[in-house]
């Protein structure tokens, strides 16, 4: 089995640089379209116009478009992802602060989607061809209707803003110094030996998951209800009730075991849509996170960022649809003999 | 009673259906119905409630933003955006996919290979950040928006309707008109189109309430159609401000939004009910 996965892992590989390429080359194209004159922005609003010429020159602005997304690639590999022009600062910095922070928020949603749709799908399973199958089946259609960032504010008003429950801004109560280990928080604290802190980041945490996770459960809830449709097919959902086995346990241990599966094959995509999903609701919750860095970018037109940030996305993307076939490799009996 | 289009027989289509009508109309009659002008300040009317809380004005019935804008005009006029850019942007998402899906799907080999790749780069991107960085090339504006849109959701009719054309091609009639020498033109759009239009009009129906979510996200962000033009996603987002003393400026777009998309989302789900064609839960995504 480890064979096959290293040779999973390699094809991925060998797929995921021409795809990262052709983004590369897709995001200078777009980005170029823009009516602004990077060499400008890069310098200090006095600047005269020798020194944009200059400037010009040196960032390669005068060479055909080719040459320039060469240069850029160039630097990228080299290890030079540029310096912002809003922040100042380089984007490689502002880059690796905030991934870690959305890399947490998009790994919880994920659990939380994945609990809520597997108790949906099996639910509305259970109760199949029955009122409750309807009622669940058109609540799914309600929750699909609200998108995530609606879902972010709506659970904000209720539970932050009218109930008071819960905090909605930022990642930590303001009496805590922020401790940087890993730039994981929520591991973080745990290190620093400071679960009060913790237990803040956490409190922190719950809407903008919920949020994420909600809005992502229907679309698994509905694979996996459609998926237990075939598998109660099969002939060993027959044998085991045969055998006497009641109902319940016919369904976790015959049914989702071999349900999950297809599911889980499908969640790869799913996956890649929450984690675009985190944009606005990081802006929602002002948690420090790439959307919040990149609508900041945006707004300042800061094409360094822009850039980088879009890069960080998809590759994000293409870690986790590689991580899903992963696990379905491992999870997948047919494989463990090999 | 006299019998209803198939189409219209499923009591969710039903429901999506006349929801879209009076949201349709809203639109359409959004001069005549809107009391104010949508863009009309107000400074001496700020803030006021909508008519079931004390302190409303009548002449404010859903009350009035943080610049004394009356929201009824503004979600009236909202509406005229999110519809036009539901249509358009489907109808051009539509166009390519479809396109794109048939010439895949039946000739196989290198152009579906091709086909395949693009899609797969365009997957890799999270269809909020791709749509986001096209816009910021694109700059603001309505058909910016459309455009931003048909160049990143024309792939969810791609991937579906490929495989789906691919299993069509493979019957015996489409081979038959190939012998009987239809053209390559001729076989497709006489004979696989007509198998894979209800998979694509269920599929339309769900684009246009992505569409519309797609819309509200990008003015949310302030990267739309600019600010001189109401739109829901930019009423939500002017409304954050006021969460604490003004919820109702919220909720109302939100809500507004929220409808629109269960319309077309419930008129989805009954077309491909009563078309019953094999799209995959999945897709909506």
């Amino acid at each position: 089995m480890f064979a096959t996965i290293m040779k999973m892992l390699l094809r991925r590989l060998l797929v995921a640089i021409p795809t990262l390429l052709v983004v590369a080359a897709l995001l200078f194209v777009v980005l170029r379209l823009l009516p602004v004159d990077p060499a400008a922005m890069s310098l200090p609003p006095n600047a005269t116009n020798d020194e944009v010429a200059a400037m010009r020159e040196a960032m390669g602005l005068n060479r055909p478009l080719p040459v320039q997304f060469l240069i850029w690639l160039g630097q990228l590999l080299s290890g030079d992802f540029g310096m912002s022009i809003a922040f100042r600062r380089p984007v490689w910095d502002l880059v690796s602060e905030a991934l870690p922070a959305t890399i947490e928020l998009a790994f919880l949603s994920m659990i939380v989607a994945t609990v809520v749709g597997v108790a949906g799908g099996l639910l509305a399973f259970y109760f199949r061809d029955r009122t409750a199958e309807a009622a669940i089946d058109f609540s799914s259609i309600v929750v699909l209707s609200l998108p995530e960032f609606l879902w972010a504010l709506m659970l904000m008003l209720i539970f932050g803003v009218w109930l008071q429950w819960l905090p909605f801004m930022l990642r930590l109560d303001p009496q805590f110094e922020r401790p940087v280990i890993t730039g994981f928080l929520l591991l973080d604290t745990l290190l620093a030996g400071r679960p009060d802190a913790f237990m803040s980041a956490l409190r922190h945490m719950i809407l903008p998951v919920m949020a994420l996770g909600i809005s992502a459960s229907p679309a698994i809830m509905r694979v996996l209800r459609s998926s237990l449709l075939d598998t109660y097919q099969e002939d060993y959902i027959h044998q085991a009730r045969l055998r006497g086995l009641d109902e319940r346990r016919v369904l976790l241990r015959h049914g989702l075991k071999n349900a999950f599966l297809p599911t889980l094959s499908l969640m790869g995509v799913q996956f890649g849509f929450l984690f675009g999903g985190t944009l606005l609701v990081e802006v929602i919750f002002s948690y420090p996170g790439l959307g919040n860095l990149m609508i900041d970018a945006i707004r300042n037109v800061d094409l360094p960022v822009i850039q980088i940030v879009g890069l960080a996305y998809c590759i994000m993307v293409l870690v986790i649809s590689t991580v899903v076939d992963m696990l379905y490799l491992v999870l997948n009996p047919k494989l463990r003999v090999r | 009673m006299p019998s209803l289009p198939l189409w219209l027989s499923n009591t969710r289509s039903l429901i999506g259906f006349t929801l879209l009508i009076f949201i349709v109309g809203a639109a359409l009659l959004a001069p005549v119905l809107a009391p104010h002008d949508p863009n009309e300040q107000d400074l001496i009317n700020m803030l006021l409630p909508p008519f079931w809380v004390e302190g409303s004005d009548a002449a404010f019935p859903l009350g009035t933003d943080s610049l004394g804008r009356d929201i009824l005009s503004r979600l009236l006029y909202g509406a005229r955006v999110a519809m036009t850019v539901a249509i358009f942007a489907t109808l051009g998402a539509t166009l390519l996919g479809a396109f794109l899906a048939h010439l895949a799907g039946y000739f196989g080999g290198w152009v579906d290979w091709l086909i395949g790749r693009i899609i797969d780069v365009w997957l890799s991107f999270p269809p909020v950040v791709l749509s986001l960085i096209l816009m910021v090339g694109l700059g603001a504006g309505l058909w910016n928006v459309i455009l931003a849109i048909v160049l990143v959701d024309w792939t969810r009719f791609c991937r579906v309707l490929r495989s789906e054309v691919m299993v069509v091609r493979r019957r015996d009639y489409v081979s038959a008109a190939r012998l009987l020498g239809f053209s390559h033109v001729r076989t497709i759009t006489r004979e696989i189109l007509p198998a894979t239009l209800p998979l694509l009009i269920t599929l339309m129906a769900l684009e246009m309430g992505i569409a519309v979510v797609v819309e509200a996200i990008l003015s949310f962000a302030g990267m739309s159609v600019g600010n001189e033009v109401p739109a829901w996603g930019q009423m939500i987002a002017d409304a954050r401000q006021d969460v604490y003393n003004a919820p109702s400026t919220l909720i109302l777009p939100s809500f507004a939004v929220f409808v629109t998309v269960f319309a077309f989302n419930i008129l989805g789900d009954g077309l491909r009910r009563s078309l019953d064609t094999r799209l995959t839960q999945t897709e909506r995504a």
